[in-house]
């Protein structure tokens, strides 16, 4: 032991706090692992299944819009173009959904002490944005190989906006993880007043310069929408932004991150017993 | 040793509140097997998920030196769609434990064969407390909470956990729920008895059984 000047109750105090994060860290793997377990363990193809989704919608977003316009979206070629859109928007959209049925669908769990909501719904997040990096990876190896040659323009810029999508996506995870045990109808709220909406206003399909003016300051209210046209202008050498904004995206990203968390802290006993 | 200080629980039913526990002092000595004795739904799943730390109470705590398990039962902590070998690594993982021992010991002293390798769900009531029993005693624990199940299972599997527990007494302790007084007469050292929200602990079996019969022919009010 080192010989520090501290009092023996700090010491204590601080070696209780390095069991509970080492307890917190063993769960939260044990949960990880075993959460991948049920997702895919019964099928095999069940791995397939979450690459072959987004090639699915890539593919009929590429045939729908190659119909549509000759030319190609600001210079971008159509399938990265799709491609940014469409897995980056998961991580926000899938992780969400993922998320919030944490709780009910692991609620015989808690007769463990060690295990917490946090943990459950934390170890949701993890997996399914490990998942998606992965897929994203993947995706675009798979798109450089069949010939759009992939050049990220700022790496770690487009690592930046994924990451405030995943912070979108798990503040608003937690709050409907801790909600949706107390009201079960929030679940299809989630989907229908903010997935399915979102799915079409946050630039998937479109670049926010290809709007009209007077739809694109109702638009760019959507934070989602500011942090897709951040990562392409990341992404592309052929593209630069002139309306992402990192503050706006930022400040909405660490808005739903603490709310999430905070409305989680209010309702975790409440959500542990259910109705 | 396991001290509930000024516990109490209270549950919403559609006539207002049941106060299942109220303000409860109870020490559990070392060393001491407890059987726990109520009349239906005197509330002592409840309380055995509160000393196991799987409900928080509504007032008051629960200390306690060693290792508790968790509420040992039909069904408690597992997931239907893992197989047996699957939750028992969960369980080794979530303690700390080595995951390839829990999965060695709990797959020899369970005798589930094949079905070791079989969903959950797929399991019989009394399988599954078989499982249940066998990881817990493969964790080591210095109380195990038992949720009245050990009257599942065979005649011969139940006497192996019998002397399973046995062997333990000497540095593990059972608080065991049940309506059995076999069961409690066999496996306790003393008993408590839950009732209307108070919990009376006996150092004498016997004076707790007593008073658990007349409990029971009193005609509720």
């Amino acid at each position: 032991m080192l010989s520090l000047p501290v009092s023996d109750k700090a010491r204590n105090a601080l070696a209780a706090i390095f069991d509970g994060i080492t307890t917190q860290g063993r769960v939260i793997n044990a949960l990880v692992l075993r959460e991948t377990k049920t997702r895919y363990g019964e099928h095999k193809i069940g791995f397939m299944w979450a690459l072959l989704e987004p090639m699915i919608m890539v593919s009929i977003f590429v045939a729908m819009f190659a119909n549509m316009r000759s030319d190609n979206p600001s210079g971008m070629a159509l399938i990265p173009f799709m491609l940014t859109g469409l897995v980056p928007f998961s991580f926000f959209k899938d992780t969400m959904t993922q998320m919030q049925g944490a709780i009910s669908g692991n609620r015989q769990l808690f007769a463990f002490p060690q295990v917490t909501t946090f943990d459950v719904i934390i170890a949701r997040a993890i997996l399914e944005i490990i998942i998606l990096a992965a897929v994203f990876t993947f995706l675009l190896f798979l798109t450089d190989l069949a010939g759009w040659s992939i050049h990220v323009e700022r790496p770690l810029a487009v690592l930046a906006a994924c990451g405030l999508l995943c912070m979108m996506g798990v503040g608003l995870g937690f709050f409907f993880a801790s909600l949706s045990p107390i009201i079960p109808s929030i679940r299809q709220l989630s989907s229908a007043v903010l997935g399915r909406p979102l799915f079409f206003t946050s630039g998937l399909f479109f670049t926010v310069e290809s709007v009209p003016p007077f739809v694109r300051d109702y638009l760019l209210y959507n934070p989602i929408l500011h942090a897709i046209e951040l990562l392409r202008s990341a992404f592309f050498y052929e593209f630069e932004s002139a309306y992402g904004d990192w503050g706006y995206a930022s400040a909405w990203a660490v808005g739903l991150f603490t709310f999430g968390l905070l409305t989680h802290q209010a309702l975790r006993r409440k959500a542990i017993v259910g109705l | 040793m396991i001290k509930l200080e000024n516990v109490t629980k209270k549950y919403r039913t559609a006539s207002g509140f049941n106060t299942v526990l109220n303000n409860v002092n109870v020490t559990f000595p070392v060393g001491k097997s407890v059987g726990i004795l109520g009349l239906n739904g005197a509330g002592k799943s409840t309380l055995i998920r509160i000393i196991g730390d799987a409900e928080p109470p509504d007032k008051g705590r629960v200390t306690s030196e060693g290792r508790i398990s968790w509420p040992l039962g039909y069904t408690g902590g597992f997931q239907g769609n893992l197989t047996a070998r699957e939750n028992a690594r969960f369980v080794a993982r979530i303690y700390g434990e080595s995951t390839r021992y829990i999965e060695e010991f709990t797959q020899e002293f369970s005798e589930l064969g094949e079905y070791f390798d079989m969903p959950l769900r797929s399991y019989s009531a009394g399988m599954r407390a078989r499982f249940a029993f066998s990881v817990s005693l493969a964790c080591n624990f210095d109380y195990y909470l038992v949720d009245e199940a050990l009257e599942t299972g065979d005649a011969r599997y139940r006497e192996k956990f019998r002397l399973a527990f046995e062997e333990r007494r000497a540095n593990a302790s059972v608080i065991l729920v049940s309506h059995n007084e076999q069961t409690i007469r066999r496996n306790c050292d003393m008993a408590a008895i839950l009732h209307d929200g108070d919990l009376t602990l006996y150092e004498d079996l016997k004076d707790a059984l007593h008073n658990y019969k007349v409990l029971q022919t009193q005609p509720t009010s």
